[in-house]
């Protein structure tokens, strides 16, 4: 089904077009039965006829039930037209009519004129309103936009301790004002553009003029003109449509919910990608520093925000290595481990039937398949699967004898430390590759899993966000930038923006308002 | 997604600052404690190491200055210019032969060592090609993101050495450092040259330097940067004969490991550090063989033009895994590491210094 969305059929697109014309004709009747025609008699399209002026002039306005905001239409439309124009000697041109009728009677800010039947189709479709004036082949277009939104909550998946408590909506007109209301600067720019051949989706590329460089707006300027689909449900597929390798385990553009996050990230030299419909906002260029970074390093002390980003990169040692090095020190190198606990551990798997691969690998699954169970399943059931996973099952194991208990301890620990990192999407690229690396310690012990860490080191070094580097700022090295990697430093010297964006004005920020 | 060419793609002087220590710690790093204590009483190898490095420092500052005198010219190019085509592209198979030897040789060592420190059973081959296998990987991607590479593991590749020279300071004793300066001349003579051979290396900057810019910071630079691999020997070596004494460590195959065997990492988290340590090694390995593989390749490119890449790679892959298959033991091993060593010092010492003089005398000058 959702293939069928990326269906390119040129001709089925635009299939009845050749039934009615483009153009608006000068009849009323015409217009509005063409446009019924087109749509096909929909039963939530809505034509009010009705006549204006002392000549009684025929005209009528249309738009879709449900799109709208019935109290604009019927208050500030309707209303104005049948009242204020009621026994008013209107001009005699069609067109000047047309013209007070935009200048003095509509009370809505943006009122704009189309001739085309597309014009209509699509405003009306998108929760406009248009007015026809019989005799003229022009029509008004009016912005009466009006559905059920979800109000701004806190964000459900990136949640702090401290920091501002809104989240992106599906609606991109209140992340746009979101934006705004963090940067408000001039030169915040936002390019619309729209995706989806049958969606038409709002899409923003924002990004502050002068703090970005140029050529990653360029180049994603150009990707994004490259997109071709029928529909565009998440921002998920414009990341999955735009990104430079599609072979990488790795998110190479980044999404966040918060708006702090993606001003932040504006402010850095990067760009972000709004769509409608969707609370994730994309920011791009990434790379890997920036999955481990969270706002709440920033708003804490830096001691603060220094250890626990410290404790971040091990969290992501333990969720890709641990269980590898359990089985290659278990299986190969069990002299390494020290002898007490070399022999508690021998101790523990007495009577595990299975090698040490087998017992981490099915325990991992086993991990897997509870946290995907737990997403899927109500919050209040939720809850349930972990204590019914995590204690029944895994004690139930160990006491029949399936999987020794240092095992359920290393997976445990695994699934704790990859649920730490700040960015779920990098959390289950790393809990991919731990697998990996559980293979190659079985298959080569301690050498196997140094050779994937090389071979992962290979592909991160030639992997590119956005054409940046992926590791940057580690190599290529961008010293300054490593004030603000695995440590935070004091926010006072963190006073340039990342080299690696290679941002147009690296002037200092903070430091500007200090001098002054 | 076509790839887009604003991102650091290019190669600077820095790229190769971190490339010349990370070509020359390798395998040899291993045994070097060994061979300089055969030579030599108590410490006295430090001068050796020292003179070696210096001499090192010197030849790097060579070969780059001939490379820096012909700024975005490749090794064919130049020679060419300053003796004649046919010759020029001679030297040039000549070198790849030697740098393809060498990966062979590194593939090899590292094979061995693990076969003797990680595992018993496991066949010698199939160690030797899933390392090899990694090795094609990596330099069939960009060559910048092997640098980058560089970048990425010589820190911590530095940092397991201070490791291991810091932790077994509880085994360090004054006495075995004793007797000072008791060494012959010949001894420190060819303790000299052991050590200096340990520096070989340098002779990638004959290609490397072509990708440059603006080349002319380069022979400084990285004459300086060889103070690093210089340093870290040092170090190494100190260590092990403060621990081992030098007529102990002068018996080790591998006194580096052993003396990696040492460390006690407090909180006993870990026993038998030297599979951790050689684990890591393996890191600083995999940076030179894959250089030194990327030169071979930079350089057969460079006389055979319409060959692609990755033909070249895999046409040359094969020999290298042959020929590193080839040596039966210990000591044929060792006997083309010989080989190999003497071989690298006529092609990346006398050819650049004579390269060098015949272009001063001649006056030949790249544009800059």
């Amino acid at each position: 089904m959702l293939r069928s969305r990326m269906k390119k059929g040129k001709g089925s697109t635009r299939s009845n077009e050749e039934d009615f014309s483009v153009n608006l004709t000068k009849q009323l009747d015409d217009n509005l039965k063409n446009l019924n025609k087109m749509l096909d008699n929909p039963s939530d399209l809505v034509i009010r006829e009705l006549t204006i002026g002392s000549a009684n002039h025929r005209c009528a306005i249309v738009f879709i039930d449900g799109l709208i905001d019935k109290k604009v239409v019927d208050g500030k439309i309707l209303k104005n037209l049948q009242t204020q124009l009621q026994n008013k000697t209107l001009p005699s041109s069609d067109a000047a009519i047309l013209d007070e009728v935009q200048r003095e009677i509509i009370s809505v800010s943006h009122v704009e004129q189309g001739n085309t039947l597309d014009d209509v189709s699509n405003s009306i479709l998108s929760g406009g309103t248009a007015f026809y004036l019989d005799g003229i082949n022009k029509v008004l277009i009016m912005n009466t936009m009006g559905w059920e939104t979800r109000s701004i909550q806190e964000p459900i998946t990136e949640s702090l301790i401290r920091g501002p408590r809104e989240g992106f909506v599906e609606n991109i007109g209140t992340n746009m004002v979101l934006i705004r209301r963090y940067i408000r600067d001039s030169n915040l720019r936002f390019t619309t553009y729209k995706v989806g051949r049958r969606s038409k989706k709002a899409l923003v590329l924002a990004y502050v003029d002068g703090i970005v460089h140029p050529d990653i707006v360029k180049e994603l300027k150009r990707r994004l003109e490259s997109i071709d689909m029928d529909d565009a449900p998440e921002s998920g597929y414009i990341e999955q449509w735009i990104e430079d390798s599609f072979l990488s385990p790795f998110p190479q553009i980044f999404h966040t919910e918060r708006p702090d996050k993606v001003s932040a990230a504006l402010l850095q030299g990067k760009a972000a990608i709004l769509l409608d419909g969707t609370p994730f906002v994309l920011t791009a260029p990434s790379t890997l520093g920036n999955s481990f970074q969270s706002p709440e390093d920033y708003y804490e002390r830096w001691f603060v925000g220094t250890l626990i980003r410290m404790l971040r990169y091990g969290a992501a040692f333990i969720a890709m290595f641990l269980p590898a090095l359990y089985i290659a020190l278990v299986s190969y190198q069990p002299g390494m481990i020290p002898s007490k606990l070399a022999f508690s551990i021998a101790a523990t798997r007495e009577g595990v039937p299975f090698p040490s691969v087998v017992e981490a690998i099915s325990m991992g699954l086993t991990m897997e398949l509870l946290r995907e169970a737990g997403v899927r399943l109500p919050k209040t059931i939720g809850q349930t699967i972990g204590i019914v996973g995590g204690l029944v099952i895994g004690d139930a194991a160990v006491q029949a004898g399936i999987v020794s208990p240092i095992m359920v301890i290393v997976v445990a620990l695994t699934a704790i430390a990859s649920f730490a990192l700040p960015s779920y999407s990098i959390a289950i690229s790393f809990r991919m590759i731990r697998f990996g690396f559980m293979i190659a310690a079985s298959v080569l012990g301690l050498y196997g899993v140094i050779l994937l860490y090389i071979v992962l080191n290979i592909h991160i070094v030639n992997l590119k966000s956005i054409g940046v580097p992926y590791t940057t700022p580690f190599a290529p090295s961008f010293v300054k930038d490593w004030l603000d990697l695995v440590v935070r430093a004091p926010l006072t010297m963190l006073t340039e923006r990342p080299k690696y964006t290679k941002p147009n004005d690296s002037k200092p920020m903070d430091k500007g308002e200090k001098k002054q | 997604m076509k790839d887009f060419e604003y991102g650091d793609e290019q190669i600077g002087e820095k790229e190769l600052r971190f490339a010349i220590p990370s070509i020359v710690i390798g395998v040899g790093v291993l045994s070097l404690p060994r061979v300089i204590a055969q030579e030599t009483n108590g410490v006295d190898g430090w001068v050796s190491i020292l003179l070696g490095g210096g001499l090192a420092m010197f030849m790097t500052w060579i070969v780059a200055t001939l490379a820096a005198r012909f700024p975005k010219t490749t090794f064919v190019d130049y020679a060419s210019l300053i003796v004649s085509k046919p010759i020029a592209i001679i030297l040039t198979l000549l070198i790849s032969i030697q740098f393809l030897l060498f990966t062979s040789y590194e593939v090899r060592s590292i094979a061995s060592v693990s076969k003797l420190y990680l595992f018993d059973r496991t066949p010698i081959e199939f160690i030797a090609l899933s390392f090899f296998l990694v090795v094609i990987y990596g330099v069939s991607g960009s060559r910048a993101g092997l640098f980058r590479l560089n970048l990425l593991f010589l820190p911590i590749i530095l940092f397991i050495a201070l490791v291991v020279s810091i932790f077994t300071l509880g085994w360090f004793e004054m006495n075995n450092l004793a007797p000072f300066f008791q060494t012959s001349f010949d001894g420190y003579r060819s303790a000299t040259k052991f050590s200096f051979l340990s520096f070989l290396g340098f002779g990638i900057l004959l290609f490397y330097v072509a990708l440059v810019e603006q080349p002319k910071a380069v022979p400084k630079r990285t004459a300086v940067a060889m103070i690093l691999p210089v340093f870290t020997y040092l170090l190494i070596y100190v260590a092990c004969i403060g621990v081992f004494a030098d007529s102990a460590a002068g018996n080790m195959i591998y006194p580096t490991v052993e003396l990696a065997k040492e460390v006690e990492i407090p909180g006993e988290f870990f026993e038998r550090f030297e599979s951790i340590f050689f684990v890591i090694w393996i890191m600083a390995i995999f940076n030179t063989t894959a250089l030194s593989f990327d030169v071979t390749v930079l350089a057969i490119r460079s006389v055979l033009k319409k060959m692609s890449k990755l033909a070249i790679i895999f046409t040359l892959s094969p020999i290298v895994y042959l020929v590193a298959m080839y040596p039966q033991n210990f000591k044929d091993i060792s006997l083309l590491g010989k080989f190999i060593t003497y071989y690298s010092v006529v092609f990346t010492v006398a050819v650049p210094i004579l390269l060098l003089i015949i272009a001063k005398l001649r006056g030949v000058k790249g544009d800059v």
